[in-house]
């Protein structure tokens, strides 16, 4: 508890936590006024001839559950990279300013040192999420408000609204082990955006291509790419067709985030600091 | 918690023995042996690339040893269960983030060892730090930075000191008061440990001395005895007018004469008070009669002249 409360400090004590702050509400801001377009086309628009294998979707995403959902984890998209930098920057921060070694003379114990940074690093990936979760429900009702839709707080939705948490939190453990794996600040945090933006648009692409060619089973494969693992875990209904099911989601991103945690804490343990 | 009440067998020696580090390239500490006792200042000297560094970074538990062992009044560093509270390190001047205030280091190493958030303030006052604790680290000075990590290691009121090279970027004053501080906590029977290159302070400074080289160990002593030891002795030096005169009575008391630049004589063999008592039997005017001891510095390089520095 000491060494959670000890880690929290740091990051309150530099301009570290702000900074990711500022970035991201524009993004929010952003992603909010996207939402509200789409939503409102897709519940007031003339979308024109939908082809037929499309339709499904459409209705599904139509659904006033599913637009909710959306609404409510608005952001998300930025929000994840915004927690996976702060994990990646909790780690790094230390080795860039070399005070790894009086972070380690404290506590000798490196596994202790290192799960307490997953800990601090979980709990403000939650933090994060708590605030945007605030922000997006005030918001959300009124977008919602605005094309005509009553707003609506199912059991779907805050399932949607918890597992977005869920994203939260694990992001931030998968950031904490990246840091880890590359030690190097600049490194590190170059390294997760192109994995997070480049790794997910570059592998929608090449999965909706081979879908194309071999068929739609290859759609699960998204499964395999964090970035789309998360937000495929928090799409509001189970049943977008052609999707694996919400939950493997989950558990992929979970599965990713033990590794890297591990992985991460592992090798800490046994490397030589000078 | 085990503030005040230390086991018996935790008096604070330092024991490294059969210490080996072996990176890709280089034996960086070659099978080290030594001891530091407690009550004393103890200088560990060597070039550089000597290997102080990773040895204290071995004791410290930050660098695994290839073989050998170091503990710190019997326990391996990382045995320890409060560790500030027995070790206090200074390892390098720059270990703070740049962003964060002094006074907030200090309160993050407080809450991971759990000590009492008012220590850090306490130790600022200590090293002198107090008007710059709200400051951040990255606008201190070399000297304030190194301050600022003695305060950090002061923060458990430990047993034991193990700094490496403290005397960086300080200026006159500030190395006397680190001189005066380290003295002091020995004198109160903690056990100090320090590396340096300054090796005319290490001599005002050190009780004992363990020199290396080429990570291993040259001579570990009192800093007299290891002195004392030296080929060279004492040396004599004199001015005088009669310079012959008094070259040729010393001759024929079996000394040597050795003459520098400004016509000084350097007199091996003899004492002070043999040249005097030679002079005054010749007759001979002298206008300075002095005893040149061999300084740390002289007998570092005798000492380590050889064993290569830079590996
Ligand atoms: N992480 C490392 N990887 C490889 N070689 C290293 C590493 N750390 C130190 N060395 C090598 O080990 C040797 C001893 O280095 P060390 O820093 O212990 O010397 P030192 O006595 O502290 O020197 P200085 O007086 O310059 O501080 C050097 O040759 C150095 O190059
Ligand atoms: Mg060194």
């Amino acid at each position: 508890m000491n060494l959670v409360r000890s880690e929290l400090l740091k990051i309150r004590s530099t301009s570290i936590w702000w900074i990711l702050a500022l970035i991201y509400l524009p993004l929010w801001g952003i992603t909010l006024f996207f939402n509200y377009i789409q939503s409102d086309a897709l519940v007031n628009g003339d979308l024109g001839e939908v082809p037929a294998d499309q339709a499904d979707t459409f209705d599904a995403l139509k659904d006033p559950d599913a637009l909710a959902a959306n609404l409510f984890t608005n952001g998300q998209f930025f929000g994840l990279m915004m927690v996976m930098l702060l994990g990646i920057i909790v780690v790094t921060s230390e080795f860039f300013h070399q005070t790894v070694t009086t972070t380690f003379l404290t506590v000798p114990h490196r596994s202790a040192v290192m799960l307490a940074k997953l800990v601090a690093a979980a709990g403000l990936g939650v933090v994060f999420w708590l605030v945007t979760t605030a922000a997006n429900l005030l918001s959300g009702a009124a977008v919602l408000g605005a094309i005509g839709v009553d707003a609506r707080y199912t059991g779907a939705v805050w399932e949607a609204v918890g597992l977005n948490g869920l994203a939260y939190l694990l992001w931030a453990i998968l950031g904490v082990g990246l840091g880890v794996l590359i030690r190097s600040q600049i490194g590190a945090t170059v390294t997760g955006i192109l994995l997070y933006l480049g790794g997910s648009i570059g592998a929608v692409i090449l999965i909706s291509t081979l879908a194309g060619r071999f068929g739609d089973w290859i759609n699960n494969l998204q499964l395999l790419v964090p970035s789309l693992a998360s937000s495929l875990m928090v799409s509001g209904t189970d049943d977008l067709p052609g999707n694996p099911p919400q939950w493997a989601g989950a558990a992929v991103l979970i599965g990713y985030a033990l590794v890297a945690g591990v992985v991460g804490t592992l090798l800490v343990r046994k490397r030589d600091i000078s | 918690m085990s503030d005040g009440q230390r086991s018996p067998t935790d008096d604070g020696q330092i024991v490294v023995s059969g210490l080996t580090k072996q990176y890709r390239n280089v034996r960086a500490v070659d099978d080290l042996s030594f001891t530091v006792a407690p009550g004393r200042v103890t200088g560990f000297l060597g070039p550089n690339g000597a290997g102080k560094t990773t040895t204290l970074r071995m004791l410290l538990n930050l660098v695994t040893p290839t073989a050998g062992t170091a503990t710190i009044g019997g326990h391996r560093y990382a045995d320890l269960t409060d560790p500030l509270r027995h070790v206090g390190a200074v390892l390098e001047a720059s270990s703070a983030h740049k962003g964060r205030t002094g006074i907030n280091h200090l309160k993050v190493i407080c809450a991971a060892a759990g000590l009492p958030k008012e220590r850090a303030a306490e130790a600022l006052a200590l090293v002198g730090l107090t008007p710059a604790a709200k400051r951040k680290f990255k606008g201190y000075s070399l000297g304030m930075k190194q301050r600022l990590g003695i305060a950090a290691a002061m923060l458990g009121d430990p047993r034991v000191l193990i700094l490496d090279e403290p005397a960086n970027g300080l200026d006159p004053e500030g190395i006397r008061w680190m001189r005066g501080f380290l003295k002091n906590l020995a004198h109160e029977g903690r056990t100090v440990l320090v590396s340096s290159h300054l090796l005319s302070e290490m001599q005002l400074l050190a009780d004992d001395v363990v020199i290396i080289a080429g990570g291993k160990l040259i001579r570990q002593g009192p800093v007299q005895e290891v002195m004392g030891s030296m080929t060279k002795g004492a040396r004599v030096r004199v001015r005088t007018p009669q310079a012959d005169q008094l070259t040729a009575a010393l001759r024929g008391a079996s000394a040597t004469v050795d003459v520098d630049e400004q016509g000084t004589l350097l007199v091996d063999g003899v004492d002070a008070p043999a040249v005097g008592r030679a002079a005054l039997a010749a007759g001979v005017e002298l206008h300075e009669l002095s005893t040149e001891r061999p300084d740390l510095e002289g007998v570092f390089l005798e000492l380590t002249a050889g064993k290569a520095g830079i590996r």
